[in-house]
């Protein structure tokens, strides 16, 4: 099927949103809370776009592009007054929220918003409760975090605020995080995030460390990865292997491939 | 029948130009990007070039938890999503020949692609010790 964008025609697929493909066709729409690894949310607010088609006897929407499905010869524009001034609106709550993301700020100023017209809020942390890290560690099968309170109280949290048992330190929450508000810190081979502390696996010939004992240990249980896989790091894992071929190949080749080339 | 991408080991001469052509071929960010291929000196004038061996059950697969990893089933490779994949670095820790590498400078996982059916190492081997045929 196709799909106009500004005016384009461009490929769809069936069952895609319209926001991937945008992002495919490197339109440029701000989008915060979608990442390829979870559903999409529908949280942030930011890639609205006006929608219409030709049966629809001249009716517009505005919607989120990262929930609104294709369908063929649908009619999409991702920068008209509205769309911005939406956006414009989107990014001035944004900036109230987290005056000191840079991210935001970023984004805002590429919107011509460099204060926020509203009150910032005091104390302010990064956190736009997009909920990407608690849906990717629902997806990662862990459900360590989650949302918790109402309202203004509402936050990313921890069961009881206590260091949660189901994390296994893998940081996705961490890595997926589009204002990089999520702390976490190695030290040695400790790490901690969440309020709790992990024990890195260890190479046992180098002592490079990659994941927790924890995730190696689910992945050994529930994935079906031997567990010596993890004894040792990807550096010497490597030469290993080159050691191991070293056994198997018939070095002579190199001779006999020489002498072809003399004669 | 898809192509294979043979190694003979005892044809390299560790002149390292296919790190070059991966490197030069995967830019990321308008920079090189970090090689996927690497002869291993094994011994004297002895190099085994080590890259991924698209194995047929990939613990790097299994290990995905987001779905990023997958048999790319027309060209035969294993293929990662880098929109999907989220760092967590469970496949660089769970192959067993150490083929899924960080890309430290960009924060990013990469593994061999095989440059989606044209491997450039290949191409540019000049002893025949890499060849997709």
């Amino acid at each position: 099927m196709k799909i106009q964008i500004n005016g384009r025609w461009y490929e769809a697929r069936e069952g895609e949103m319209v926001l991937d493909v945008l992002r495919r066709e490197g339109i440029d729409v701000p989008a915060l809370c979608a990442h390829e690894a979870v559903e999409p949310y529908g949280a942030c607010r930011l890639c609205m776009v006006e929608i219409t088609h030709e049966d629809w006897g001249g009716w517009k929407g505005n919607v989120t592009s990262c929930l609104y499905p294709v369908e063929d010869k649908l009619i999409v524009q991702t920068h008209t007054e509205d769309i911005i001034e939406l956006r414009k609106t989107v990014l001035n709550l944004l900036l109230a929220r987290c005056p000191n993301s840079p991210e935001i700020q970023k984004l805002a100023s590429e919107y011509g918003i460099d204060t926020t017209s509203f009150v910032p809020r005091e104390d302010a942390d990064n956190c736009i409760m997009c909920g990407l890290c608690t849906r990717v560690c629902t997806q990662m099968g862990f459900n360590a975090i989650s949302v918790a309170g109402r309202g203004y109280g509402r936050e990313i949290a921890t069961p009881l605020k206590e260091a949660p048992p189901d994390c296994v330190g893998c940081l996705a929450c961490v890595k997926i995080c589009p204002t990089h508000h999520i702390q976490y810190e190695d030290i040695g081979t400790t790490r901690e995030i969440w309020g709790r502390q992990f024990e890195l696996v260890k190479c046992k010939q180098c002592g490079k460390a990659l994941i927790t004992r924890e995730f190696a240990d689910y992945l050994i249980e529930n994935r079906d990865i031997p567990a010596d896989y993890f004894d040792i790091c990807d550096d010497c894992k490597r030469s290993g292997t080159a050691r191991d071929f070293k056994k198997l190949v018939h070095w002579e080749e190199k001779e006999e491939a020489e002498e072809e080339v003399s004669a | 029948m898809t192509k294979r991408f043979l190694i003979r080991p005892a044809l390299c001469i560790g002149c390292r130009t296919c790190e070059l052509a991966c490197s030069l071929t995967h830019q990321e960010n308008k920079k090189p990007g970090r090689s996927r291929i690497y002869p291993i000196a094994v011994g004297r004038e002895q190099w085994v070039p080590i890259a991924c061996l698209q194995c047929d059950d990939p613990a790097c697969v299994k290990s995905c938890l987001v779905d990023a990893l997958r048999l790319n089933e027309e060209l035969g490779y294993i293929e990662l999503l880098q929109e999907r994949c989220i760092k967590c670095r469970a496949c660089v820790a769970a192959c067993p020949f150490g083929c899924s590498l960080i890309d430290e400078e960009q924060e990013i996982i990469v593994k061999c692609d095989l440059c989606e059916g044209n491997p450039a190492c290949a191409r540019f081997c000049p002893t025949k010790a890499l060849e997709y045929k």
